[in-house]
Protein backbone atom coordinates (compact mmCIF):
# COMPACT_ATOMS: atom_id res chain seq x y z
CA UNK A 1 0.00 0.00 0.00
CA UNK A 2 2.74 2.41 1.08
CA UNK A 3 4.94 1.62 -1.91
CA UNK A 4 1.89 1.81 -4.16
CA UNK A 5 1.24 5.46 -3.29
CA UNK A 6 4.95 6.22 -3.50
CA UNK A 7 5.18 4.75 -6.99
CA UNK A 8 2.13 6.66 -8.09
CA UNK A 9 3.63 9.90 -6.79
CA UNK A 10 6.83 9.34 -8.74
CA UNK A 11 4.86 8.58 -11.86
CA UNK A 12 2.97 11.84 -11.37
CA UNK A 13 6.15 13.87 -11.42
CA UNK A 14 7.51 12.08 -14.45
CA UNK A 15 6.04 13.98 -17.33
CA UNK A 16 7.97 16.83 -19.00
CA UNK A 17 7.49 20.27 -17.51
CA UNK A 18 6.13 18.71 -14.33
CA UNK A 19 9.72 17.96 -13.28
CA UNK A 20 10.42 21.67 -12.86
CA UNK A 21 7.03 22.40 -11.34
CA UNK A 22 7.95 22.07 -7.63
CA UNK A 23 10.80 24.54 -8.06
CA UNK A 24 8.65 26.96 -10.04
CA UNK A 25 6.00 26.82 -7.31
CA UNK A 26 8.49 27.34 -4.48
CA UNK A 27 10.46 30.12 -6.17
CA UNK A 28 8.27 33.24 -5.78
CA UNK A 29 7.67 32.77 -2.05
CA UNK A 30 11.29 31.87 -1.37
CA UNK A 31 12.51 34.91 -3.29
CA UNK A 32 10.46 37.30 -1.16
CA UNK A 33 11.57 35.54 2.02
CA UNK A 34 15.24 35.56 0.97
CA UNK A 35 15.13 39.25 0.06
CA UNK A 36 13.15 40.66 2.97
CA UNK A 37 13.88 38.20 5.82
CA UNK A 38 17.05 36.20 5.20
CA UNK A 39 19.19 38.97 3.75
CA UNK A 40 18.30 41.33 6.65
CA UNK A 41 19.06 38.54 9.13
CA UNK A 42 22.52 38.13 7.64
CA UNK A 43 22.94 41.90 7.43
CA UNK A 44 21.93 42.16 11.09
CA UNK A 45 24.58 39.60 12.05
CA UNK A 46 27.15 41.65 10.13
CA UNK A 47 25.98 44.92 11.70
CA UNK A 48 26.26 43.39 15.18
CA UNK A 49 30.06 43.12 14.78
CA UNK A 50 30.52 46.75 13.79
CA UNK A 51 30.55 50.17 15.36
CA UNK A 52 28.35 52.82 13.77
CA UNK A 53 28.40 56.58 13.74
CA UNK A 54 25.42 58.55 12.36
CA UNK A 55 23.99 55.39 10.83
CA UNK A 56 27.02 54.28 8.83
CA UNK A 57 29.60 51.67 9.86
CA UNK A 58 32.98 53.08 10.93
CA UNK A 59 34.87 50.09 12.36
CA UNK A 60 34.83 46.32 12.76
CA UNK A 61 34.76 45.46 16.44
CA UNK A 62 34.32 41.68 16.34
CA UNK A 63 32.38 40.36 19.34
CA UNK A 64 32.90 43.49 21.44
CA UNK A 65 29.21 44.47 21.20
CA UNK A 66 28.17 41.04 22.49
CA UNK A 67 30.64 41.12 25.36
CA UNK A 68 29.60 44.64 26.32
CA UNK A 69 25.94 43.55 26.65
CA UNK A 70 26.70 41.47 29.73
CA UNK A 71 28.20 44.35 31.64
CA UNK A 72 25.44 46.78 30.62
CA UNK A 73 23.28 47.27 33.71
CA UNK A 74 20.39 48.61 31.62
CA UNK A 75 20.42 45.55 29.35
CA UNK A 76 20.55 43.17 32.31
CA UNK A 77 17.70 45.02 33.96
CA UNK A 78 15.55 44.90 30.81
CA UNK A 79 16.26 41.17 30.52
CA UNK A 80 15.18 40.65 34.13
CA UNK A 81 12.02 42.74 33.65
CA UNK A 82 11.19 40.72 30.52
CA UNK A 83 11.68 37.37 32.26
CA UNK A 84 9.52 38.50 35.20
CA UNK A 85 6.84 39.82 32.86
CA UNK A 86 6.73 36.67 30.69
CA UNK A 87 6.79 34.20 33.60
CA UNK A 88 4.10 36.02 35.55
CA UNK A 89 1.76 36.78 32.62
CA UNK A 90 1.96 33.38 30.96
CA UNK A 91 1.44 31.39 34.15
CA UNK A 92 -1.56 33.48 35.20
CA UNK A 93 -3.00 33.13 31.68
CA UNK A 94 -2.48 29.35 31.72
CA UNK A 95 -4.24 28.90 35.08
CA UNK A 96 -7.15 31.22 34.26
CA UNK A 97 -7.50 29.86 30.72
CA UNK A 98 -7.53 26.26 31.94
CA UNK A 99 -10.07 27.00 34.66
CA UNK A 100 -12.33 28.81 32.21
CA UNK A 101 -12.01 26.03 29.62
CA UNK A 102 -12.98 23.36 32.19
CA UNK A 103 -15.90 25.57 33.18
CA UNK A 104 -17.10 25.90 29.58
CA UNK A 105 -16.67 22.24 28.67
CA UNK A 106 -20.32 21.45 29.35
CA UNK A 107 -22.67 23.27 27.02
CA UNK A 108 -24.97 25.74 28.68
CA UNK A 109 -26.94 28.80 27.71
CA UNK A 110 -24.79 31.86 27.29
CA UNK A 111 -21.67 29.96 26.31
CA UNK A 112 -21.80 31.15 22.70
CA UNK A 113 -22.06 34.75 23.82
CA UNK A 114 -19.12 34.15 26.14
CA UNK A 115 -16.99 32.69 23.37
CA UNK A 116 -17.84 35.50 20.98
CA UNK A 117 -17.01 38.18 23.52
CA UNK A 118 -13.74 36.46 24.45
CA UNK A 119 -12.52 36.83 20.87
CA UNK A 120 -12.51 40.62 21.17
CA UNK A 121 -9.46 41.18 23.43
CA UNK A 122 -7.08 39.19 21.25
CA UNK A 123 -8.14 40.68 17.92
CA UNK A 124 -8.15 44.33 19.02
CA UNK A 125 -5.08 46.14 17.74
CA UNK A 126 -2.43 45.91 20.52
CA UNK A 127 -1.89 49.66 20.31
CA UNK A 128 -5.58 50.16 21.09
CA UNK A 129 -5.40 47.67 23.96
CA UNK A 130 -2.72 49.90 25.44
CA UNK A 131 -4.98 52.95 24.97
CA UNK A 132 -7.79 51.05 26.72
CA UNK A 133 -5.58 50.50 29.73
CA UNK A 134 -4.18 54.01 29.75
CA UNK A 135 -7.74 55.22 29.99
CA UNK A 136 -8.31 52.86 32.92
CA UNK A 137 -5.12 53.68 34.80
CA UNK A 138 -4.79 57.44 34.14
CA UNK A 139 -4.71 59.34 37.42
CA UNK A 140 -6.91 62.20 36.13
CA UNK A 141 -9.20 60.63 33.52
CA UNK A 142 -9.00 56.94 34.41
CA UNK A 143 -11.81 54.53 35.15
CA UNK A 144 -10.18 53.49 38.44
CA UNK A 145 -9.97 57.09 39.60
CA UNK A 146 -13.55 57.80 38.49
CA UNK A 147 -14.82 54.71 40.32
CA UNK A 148 -12.82 55.53 43.41
CA UNK A 149 -14.12 59.10 43.44
CA UNK A 150 -17.70 57.92 42.89
CA UNK A 151 -17.29 55.83 46.03
CA UNK A 152 -15.81 58.74 47.94
CA UNK A 153 -12.11 57.84 47.62
CA UNK A 154 -9.24 59.79 46.10
CA UNK A 155 -7.26 59.51 42.85
CA UNK A 156 -5.49 56.26 41.99
CA UNK A 157 -1.80 56.17 40.97
CA UNK A 158 -0.89 53.30 38.65
CA UNK A 159 1.47 54.36 35.91
CA UNK A 160 3.46 56.75 38.11
CA UNK A 161 4.54 54.06 40.53
CA UNK A 162 7.13 51.44 39.43
CA UNK A 163 5.53 48.38 41.03
CA UNK A 164 1.97 49.36 40.12
CA UNK A 165 2.99 50.10 36.53
CA UNK A 166 4.57 46.66 36.21
CA UNK A 167 1.50 44.96 37.67
CA UNK A 168 -0.65 47.10 35.40
CA UNK A 169 1.26 45.80 32.39
CA UNK A 170 0.82 42.18 33.51
CA UNK A 171 -2.92 42.80 33.97
CA UNK A 172 -3.08 44.17 30.42
CA UNK A 173 -1.37 41.09 29.02
CA UNK A 174 -3.62 38.76 31.02
CA UNK A 175 -6.70 40.60 29.76
CA UNK A 176 -5.50 40.42 26.18
CA UNK A 177 -4.22 36.84 25.98
CA UNK A 178 -6.13 34.66 28.48
CA UNK A 179 -8.82 34.20 25.78
CA UNK A 180 -6.29 32.59 23.41
CA UNK A 181 -5.16 30.21 26.15
CA UNK A 182 -8.83 29.46 26.83
CA UNK A 183 -9.65 28.70 23.18
CA UNK A 184 -6.65 26.42 22.68
CA UNK A 185 -7.27 24.53 25.92
CA UNK A 186 -11.00 24.23 25.24
CA UNK A 187 -10.27 22.73 21.80
CA UNK A 188 -7.86 20.35 23.53
CA UNK A 189 -10.40 19.32 26.17
CA UNK A 190 -13.05 18.71 23.52
CA UNK A 191 -10.71 16.40 21.61
CA UNK A 192 -10.04 14.10 24.60
CA UNK A 193 -11.51 10.56 24.36
CA UNK A 194 -14.68 9.90 26.41
CA UNK A 195 -14.04 6.33 27.57
CA UNK A 196 -11.60 6.96 30.47
CA UNK A 197 -13.99 9.54 31.93
CA UNK A 198 -16.95 7.17 31.68
CA UNK A 199 -14.91 4.47 33.41
CA UNK A 200 -13.88 6.87 36.17
CA UNK A 201 -17.51 7.85 36.72
CA UNK A 202 -18.56 4.19 36.96
CA UNK A 203 -15.79 3.70 39.54
CA UNK A 204 -17.19 6.64 41.49
CA UNK A 205 -14.12 8.93 41.27
CA UNK A 206 -14.67 12.48 42.53
CA UNK A 207 -14.11 15.53 40.34
CA UNK A 208 -10.71 16.33 41.86
CA UNK A 209 -9.43 12.75 41.27
CA UNK A 210 -10.69 12.87 37.68
CA UNK A 211 -8.84 16.12 37.11
CA UNK A 212 -5.57 15.05 38.75
CA UNK A 213 -5.43 11.51 37.33
CA UNK A 214 -7.09 11.93 33.93
CA UNK A 215 -7.72 15.44 32.64
CA UNK A 216 -4.44 17.05 33.60
CA UNK A 217 -2.09 14.27 32.42
CA UNK A 218 -3.98 13.95 29.13
CA UNK A 219 -3.96 17.71 28.60
CA UNK A 220 -0.26 18.14 29.33
CA UNK A 221 0.92 18.17 25.67
CA UNK A 222 -1.69 20.76 24.61
CA UNK A 223 -1.00 22.84 27.70
CA UNK A 224 2.72 22.72 26.95
CA UNK A 225 2.24 23.84 23.35
CA UNK A 226 -0.03 26.70 24.43
CA UNK A 227 2.46 27.85 27.07
CA UNK A 228 5.40 27.67 24.64
CA UNK A 229 3.50 29.62 21.96
CA UNK A 230 2.54 32.34 24.43
CA UNK A 231 6.03 32.48 25.94
CA UNK A 232 7.70 33.03 22.56
CA UNK A 233 5.11 35.65 21.71
CA UNK A 234 5.32 37.43 25.06
CA UNK A 235 9.11 37.67 24.76
CA UNK A 236 8.69 40.00 21.80
CA UNK A 237 6.02 42.22 23.41
CA UNK A 238 6.55 45.79 22.25
CA UNK A 239 3.45 47.70 21.08
CA UNK A 240 1.56 47.62 24.36
CA UNK A 241 4.48 48.86 26.45
CA UNK A 242 5.47 51.48 23.90
CA UNK A 243 2.03 53.10 24.17
CA UNK A 244 1.22 52.35 27.83
CA UNK A 245 4.40 53.38 29.66
CA UNK A 246 7.21 53.72 27.09
CA UNK A 247 9.20 51.57 29.56
CA UNK A 248 8.75 53.81 32.57
CA UNK A 249 8.54 54.97 35.22
CA UNK A 250 12.32 54.77 35.30
CA UNK A 251 13.07 51.32 33.92
CA UNK A 252 10.24 49.51 35.71
CA UNK A 253 8.49 48.26 32.56
CA UNK A 254 11.34 48.58 30.07
CA UNK A 255 11.17 45.22 28.29
CA UNK A 256 14.13 44.10 26.23
CA UNK A 257 12.38 44.99 22.95
CA UNK A 258 11.83 48.57 24.13
CA UNK A 259 15.45 48.90 25.26
CA UNK A 260 16.62 47.55 21.88
CA UNK A 261 14.38 49.96 19.99
CA UNK A 262 15.62 52.93 22.00
CA UNK A 263 19.25 51.86 21.57
CA UNK A 264 18.78 51.71 17.81
CA UNK A 265 16.53 54.64 17.05
CA UNK A 266 16.91 57.03 19.99
CA UNK A 267 20.56 56.57 20.92
CA UNK A 268 21.57 55.62 17.33
CA UNK A 269 23.88 52.81 18.50
CA UNK A 270 23.08 50.64 15.49
CA UNK A 271 25.76 47.97 15.94
CA UNK A 272 25.15 47.55 19.64
CA UNK A 273 21.38 47.30 19.11
CA UNK A 274 21.90 44.72 16.35
CA UNK A 275 23.97 42.60 18.76
CA UNK A 276 21.19 42.92 21.33
CA UNK A 277 18.54 41.77 18.85
CA UNK A 278 20.65 38.84 17.64
CA UNK A 279 20.98 37.79 21.29
CA UNK A 280 17.19 37.94 21.78
CA UNK A 281 16.71 35.87 18.62
CA UNK A 282 19.13 33.22 19.84
CA UNK A 283 17.49 33.06 23.26
CA UNK A 284 14.02 32.61 21.74
CA UNK A 285 15.23 29.97 19.26
CA UNK A 286 17.00 28.04 22.01
CA UNK A 287 13.82 28.23 24.08
CA UNK A 288 11.67 27.03 21.19
CA UNK A 289 13.91 24.13 20.23
CA UNK A 290 14.37 22.87 23.78
CA UNK A 291 10.59 23.05 24.18
CA UNK A 292 10.07 21.03 21.00
CA UNK A 293 12.59 18.43 22.17
CA UNK A 294 10.91 18.24 25.56
CA UNK A 295 7.52 17.76 23.92
CA UNK A 296 8.84 14.96 21.71
CA UNK A 297 10.14 13.17 24.77
CA UNK A 298 6.79 13.53 26.53
CA UNK A 299 5.06 12.18 23.42
CA UNK A 300 7.40 9.21 23.17
CA UNK A 301 7.02 8.08 26.79
CA UNK B 1 -29.25 24.43 41.14
CA UNK B 2 -26.09 25.74 42.77
CA UNK B 3 -23.92 24.84 39.74
CA UNK B 4 -26.34 26.83 37.60
CA UNK B 5 -25.96 29.86 39.82
CA UNK B 6 -22.17 29.47 39.74
CA UNK B 7 -22.27 29.33 35.94
CA UNK B 8 -24.37 32.47 35.68
CA UNK B 9 -22.13 34.35 38.13
CA UNK B 10 -18.93 33.29 36.37
CA UNK B 11 -20.34 34.18 32.95
CA UNK B 12 -21.43 37.61 34.14
CA UNK B 13 -18.06 38.20 35.81
CA UNK B 14 -16.06 37.25 32.69
CA UNK B 15 -18.29 39.37 30.45
CA UNK B 16 -17.84 42.32 32.80
CA UNK B 17 -14.06 42.00 32.89
CA UNK B 18 -13.83 41.87 29.10
CA UNK B 19 -16.43 44.50 28.30
CA UNK B 20 -15.89 47.16 31.01
CA UNK B 21 -12.59 48.48 29.55
CA UNK B 22 -14.26 48.63 26.12
CA UNK B 23 -17.28 50.43 27.57
CA UNK B 24 -14.95 52.97 29.17
CA UNK B 25 -13.13 53.58 25.87
CA UNK B 26 -16.36 54.18 23.95
CA UNK B 27 -17.84 56.27 26.74
CA UNK B 28 -14.71 58.44 26.99
CA UNK B 29 -14.70 58.96 23.23
CA UNK B 30 -18.18 60.53 23.49
CA UNK B 31 -17.23 63.04 26.21
CA UNK B 32 -15.52 66.40 25.95
CA UNK B 33 -12.06 66.77 27.47
CA UNK B 34 -13.57 69.08 30.11
CA UNK B 35 -16.04 66.44 31.19
CA UNK B 36 -13.31 63.78 31.27
CA UNK B 37 -10.78 65.55 33.46
CA UNK B 38 -12.88 67.94 35.54
CA UNK B 39 -16.07 66.06 36.25
CA UNK B 40 -14.94 62.42 36.06
CA UNK B 41 -18.39 61.19 35.05
CA UNK B 42 -19.11 57.47 34.75
CA UNK B 43 -21.07 57.88 31.51
CA UNK B 44 -21.19 60.77 29.00
CA UNK B 45 -23.61 63.39 30.40
CA UNK B 46 -23.31 65.55 27.29
CA UNK B 47 -22.54 63.07 24.48
CA UNK B 48 -20.72 64.53 21.48
CA UNK B 49 -19.28 63.20 18.23
CA UNK B 50 -16.80 66.11 17.96
CA UNK B 51 -13.85 63.87 18.81
CA UNK B 52 -14.56 61.64 15.83
CA UNK B 53 -15.07 64.55 13.46
CA UNK B 54 -11.74 66.05 14.57
CA UNK B 55 -9.88 62.81 13.77
CA UNK B 56 -10.89 63.01 10.13
CA UNK B 57 -10.79 66.79 9.65
CA UNK B 58 -7.65 67.66 11.64
CA UNK B 59 -5.73 64.42 12.06
CA UNK B 60 -5.75 62.60 8.68
CA UNK B 61 -7.40 59.43 9.91
CA UNK B 62 -8.82 59.00 6.42
CA UNK B 63 -5.29 58.53 5.04
CA UNK B 64 -4.32 56.11 7.82
CA UNK B 65 -7.35 53.97 7.07
CA UNK B 66 -6.65 53.98 3.31
CA UNK B 67 -3.00 53.08 3.89
CA UNK B 68 -3.93 50.23 6.22
CA UNK B 69 -6.47 48.77 3.81
CA UNK B 70 -4.16 48.99 0.78
CA UNK B 71 -1.11 47.59 2.58
CA UNK B 72 -3.07 44.77 4.24
CA UNK B 73 -4.90 43.81 1.05
CA UNK B 74 -1.83 43.55 -1.17
CA UNK B 75 0.51 41.90 1.32
CA UNK B 76 -2.06 39.26 2.24
CA UNK B 77 -3.15 38.61 -1.37
CA UNK B 78 0.41 38.22 -2.68
CA UNK B 79 1.44 36.07 0.29
CA UNK B 80 -1.60 33.82 -0.20
CA UNK B 81 -0.76 33.14 -3.85
CA UNK B 82 2.97 32.59 -3.24
CA UNK B 83 2.33 30.75 0.02
CA UNK B 84 -0.29 28.37 -1.39
CA UNK B 85 2.01 27.40 -4.27
CA UNK B 86 4.96 26.87 -1.96
CA UNK B 87 2.89 24.90 0.54
CA UNK B 88 1.54 22.67 -2.21
CA UNK B 89 5.07 21.94 -3.45
CA UNK B 90 6.20 21.06 0.07
CA UNK B 91 3.16 18.91 0.78
CA UNK B 92 3.10 16.95 -2.47
CA UNK B 93 6.56 16.65 -4.04
CA UNK B 94 9.58 14.65 -2.92
CA UNK B 95 12.69 16.55 -4.00
CA UNK B 96 16.31 15.37 -3.95
CA UNK B 97 17.98 15.55 -0.50
CA UNK B 98 14.51 15.99 1.04
CA UNK B 99 14.88 19.66 0.09
CA UNK B 100 11.17 20.35 0.44
CA UNK B 101 11.18 19.28 4.08
CA UNK B 102 14.26 21.33 4.81
CA UNK B 103 12.69 24.40 3.23
CA UNK B 104 9.55 23.87 5.31
CA UNK B 105 11.57 23.59 8.51
CA UNK B 106 13.62 26.64 7.53
CA UNK B 107 10.48 28.75 7.01
CA UNK B 108 9.12 27.57 10.37
CA UNK B 109 12.37 28.55 12.08
CA UNK B 110 12.16 32.01 10.49
CA UNK B 111 8.64 32.28 11.88
CA UNK B 112 9.75 31.55 15.45
CA UNK B 113 12.35 34.33 15.49
CA UNK B 114 10.69 37.48 16.89
CA UNK B 115 10.30 40.08 14.10
CA UNK B 116 12.02 42.70 16.26
CA UNK B 117 15.31 40.87 15.56
CA UNK B 118 15.42 42.05 11.93
CA UNK B 119 13.95 45.50 12.58
CA UNK B 120 17.23 47.38 12.14
CA UNK B 121 18.45 45.63 8.96
CA UNK B 122 15.01 45.89 7.34
CA UNK B 123 15.03 49.60 8.17
CA UNK B 124 18.51 49.94 6.62
CA UNK B 125 17.39 47.93 3.57
CA UNK B 126 14.34 50.13 2.96
CA UNK B 127 16.48 53.21 3.55
CA UNK B 128 18.97 52.15 0.88
CA UNK B 129 16.16 51.26 -1.56
CA UNK B 130 14.41 54.57 -0.93
CA UNK B 131 11.31 52.72 0.26
CA UNK B 132 10.97 54.33 3.69
CA UNK B 133 7.58 55.94 4.26
CA UNK B 134 6.00 54.20 1.26
CA UNK B 135 3.30 51.61 0.64
CA UNK B 136 5.74 49.41 -1.24
CA UNK B 137 8.20 49.15 1.67
CA UNK B 138 5.46 48.05 4.06
CA UNK B 139 3.87 45.68 1.53
CA UNK B 140 7.23 43.96 0.85
CA UNK B 141 7.93 43.53 4.56
CA UNK B 142 4.48 42.24 5.48
CA UNK B 143 4.34 39.94 2.43
CA UNK B 144 7.53 38.22 3.57
CA UNK B 145 6.19 37.68 7.10
CA UNK B 146 2.88 36.43 5.72
CA UNK B 147 4.52 34.00 3.27
CA UNK B 148 6.25 32.07 6.07
CA UNK B 149 2.95 31.86 7.90
CA UNK B 150 0.84 30.93 4.84
CA UNK B 151 3.21 28.14 3.77
CA UNK B 152 3.22 26.66 7.25
CA UNK B 153 -0.56 26.76 7.62
CA UNK B 154 -1.57 25.81 4.06
CA UNK B 155 0.76 22.82 3.99
CA UNK B 156 -1.30 20.93 6.56
CA UNK B 157 -4.52 21.75 4.70
CA UNK B 158 -3.11 20.37 1.43
CA UNK B 159 -1.94 17.20 3.17
CA UNK B 160 -5.52 16.46 4.20
CA UNK B 161 -6.72 16.45 0.58
CA UNK B 162 -6.36 12.99 -1.02
CA UNK B 163 -3.95 12.89 -3.95
CA UNK B 164 -6.29 10.52 -5.87
CA UNK B 165 -8.50 13.43 -6.91
CA UNK B 166 -5.61 15.14 -8.67
CA UNK B 167 -4.62 11.87 -10.31
CA UNK B 168 -8.14 11.46 -11.67
CA UNK B 169 -7.98 14.95 -13.17
CA UNK B 170 -4.61 14.20 -14.73
CA UNK B 171 -5.83 10.95 -16.20
CA UNK B 172 -8.49 13.10 -17.82
CA UNK B 173 -5.73 15.15 -19.44
CA UNK B 174 -5.09 17.96 -16.94
CA UNK B 175 -1.51 19.09 -16.29
CA UNK B 176 -0.22 18.86 -12.73
CA UNK B 177 -0.51 22.62 -12.24
CA UNK B 178 -3.96 22.50 -13.82
CA UNK B 179 -5.00 19.81 -11.35
CA UNK B 180 -3.67 21.95 -8.50
CA UNK B 181 -5.57 25.00 -9.71
CA UNK B 182 -8.86 23.35 -10.63
CA UNK B 183 -9.11 20.51 -8.09
CA UNK B 184 -6.92 20.99 -5.03
CA UNK B 185 -7.16 24.73 -4.56
CA UNK B 186 -10.99 24.87 -4.47
CA UNK B 187 -11.01 21.93 -2.05
CA UNK B 188 -8.60 23.81 0.20
CA UNK B 189 -10.77 26.94 0.12
CA UNK B 190 -11.81 26.77 3.80
CA UNK B 191 -8.15 26.47 4.76
CA UNK B 192 -7.25 29.36 2.48
CA UNK B 193 -9.96 31.44 4.12
CA UNK B 194 -8.75 30.66 7.64
CA UNK B 195 -5.19 31.51 6.61
CA UNK B 196 -6.22 34.75 4.94
CA UNK B 197 -8.28 35.85 7.93
CA UNK B 198 -5.45 35.28 10.33
CA UNK B 199 -2.98 37.07 8.06
CA UNK B 200 -5.35 40.05 7.74
CA UNK B 201 -5.63 40.33 11.53
CA UNK B 202 -1.90 40.23 12.14
CA UNK B 203 -1.06 42.58 9.27
CA UNK B 204 -3.72 45.18 10.04
CA UNK B 205 -2.63 45.28 13.69
CA UNK B 206 1.14 45.38 13.07
CA UNK B 207 2.82 48.32 14.77
CA UNK B 208 6.58 47.84 15.24
CA UNK B 209 7.61 47.90 11.58
CA UNK B 210 5.06 50.58 10.75
CA UNK B 211 6.66 52.65 13.51
CA UNK B 212 10.17 52.27 12.11
CA UNK B 213 9.36 52.37 8.39
CA UNK B 214 6.81 55.19 8.14
CA UNK B 215 6.92 58.79 9.27
CA UNK B 216 4.12 60.76 7.57
CA UNK B 217 0.42 60.30 6.76
CA UNK B 218 1.56 59.30 3.27
CA UNK B 219 2.18 55.74 4.47
CA UNK B 220 1.30 55.60 8.19
CA UNK B 221 -1.12 52.78 9.02
CA UNK B 222 -3.93 52.91 11.57
CA UNK B 223 -1.98 51.62 14.58
CA UNK B 224 0.94 53.89 13.70
CA UNK B 225 -1.31 56.92 13.24
CA UNK B 226 -3.17 56.19 16.46
CA UNK B 227 0.10 56.01 18.38
CA UNK B 228 1.23 59.42 17.07
CA UNK B 229 -1.71 60.98 18.90
CA UNK B 230 -0.17 59.88 22.15
CA UNK B 231 2.52 62.12 23.48
CA UNK B 232 4.41 61.40 26.61
CA UNK B 233 2.38 63.75 28.80
CA UNK B 234 -0.76 63.69 26.74
CA UNK B 235 -3.99 65.15 27.99
CA UNK B 236 -6.12 64.95 24.86
CA UNK B 237 -7.90 61.90 26.24
CA UNK B 238 -11.00 62.46 24.13
CA UNK B 239 -9.14 62.25 20.80
CA UNK B 240 -7.14 59.30 22.06
CA UNK B 241 -10.30 57.40 22.98
CA UNK B 242 -11.98 58.18 19.66
CA UNK B 243 -8.82 57.11 17.83
CA UNK B 244 -8.88 53.86 19.79
CA UNK B 245 -12.47 53.18 18.74
CA UNK B 246 -11.81 54.00 15.07
CA UNK B 247 -8.54 52.03 15.15
CA UNK B 248 -10.14 48.88 16.57
CA UNK B 249 -13.57 48.99 14.95
CA UNK B 250 -12.75 47.63 11.46
CA UNK B 251 -10.74 44.69 12.74
CA UNK B 252 -13.13 43.73 15.55
CA UNK B 253 -16.04 43.90 13.13
CA UNK B 254 -14.11 41.75 10.67
CA UNK B 255 -13.16 39.23 13.36
CA UNK B 256 -16.72 38.82 14.62
CA UNK B 257 -17.92 38.40 11.05
CA UNK B 258 -15.57 35.49 10.37
CA UNK B 259 -15.55 34.15 13.91
CA UNK B 260 -15.84 30.46 13.13
CA UNK B 261 -12.88 30.32 10.72
CA UNK B 262 -10.87 32.46 13.08
CA UNK B 263 -11.18 30.16 16.08
CA UNK B 264 -10.18 27.21 13.93
CA UNK B 265 -7.11 29.01 12.65
CA UNK B 266 -6.08 30.17 16.11
CA UNK B 267 -6.32 26.76 17.73
CA UNK B 268 -5.36 24.55 14.81
CA UNK B 269 -1.61 24.66 15.31
CA UNK B 270 -1.73 23.73 18.96
CA UNK B 271 -4.18 20.84 19.03
CA UNK B 272 -2.74 18.23 16.73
Amino acid sequence: MQTGTQARKYRLQGAGLDLALPYLMLAPGLMVVLGVLVYPLWDGLRASTRAYRYGSPVADVGFKNYVQLWSDAQFLNSLWVTVKFVALSVSIEAVLGFALALFCLHEFRGIRLLRTVLIIPMVITPVVVAILFRLIYASDAGMLTALSEAMGGGGVQILGNPLNAFIGLVVLDVWEWTPLMFLILLAGLQSLPHEPFEAARVDGAGPWRVFADLTFPMMRPVLAVAVVLRTIDAFGTFDQVFVLTRGGPGEATRLISIYGYDTAFKFQQTGYAAALFVTIGLVVLALAFSAIRLLRRVDAS
Amino acid sequence: MSTRLARILTTVFVLAVVLLPIYWLVSTSLKSNREITQEGTLYPHVPTLDNYVRLFTEKQFGSYLTNSVVVTFFSVAIALVFGAMGAYAIARFRLPFAAERKIGLFLLTLRIIPPVVILIPVYLLMLSLGLLDSWLGLIATYTAFNVTFCVWMMESFFREIPVDLEEAAMVDGDSRFGAFRRITLPLAAPGLAATAIFAVLVTFNEFLFALALTATPRAMTMPRGTATLIGRIDTDWASMAAAGVIGALPIVFFALLVQRHLVRGLTMGAVK
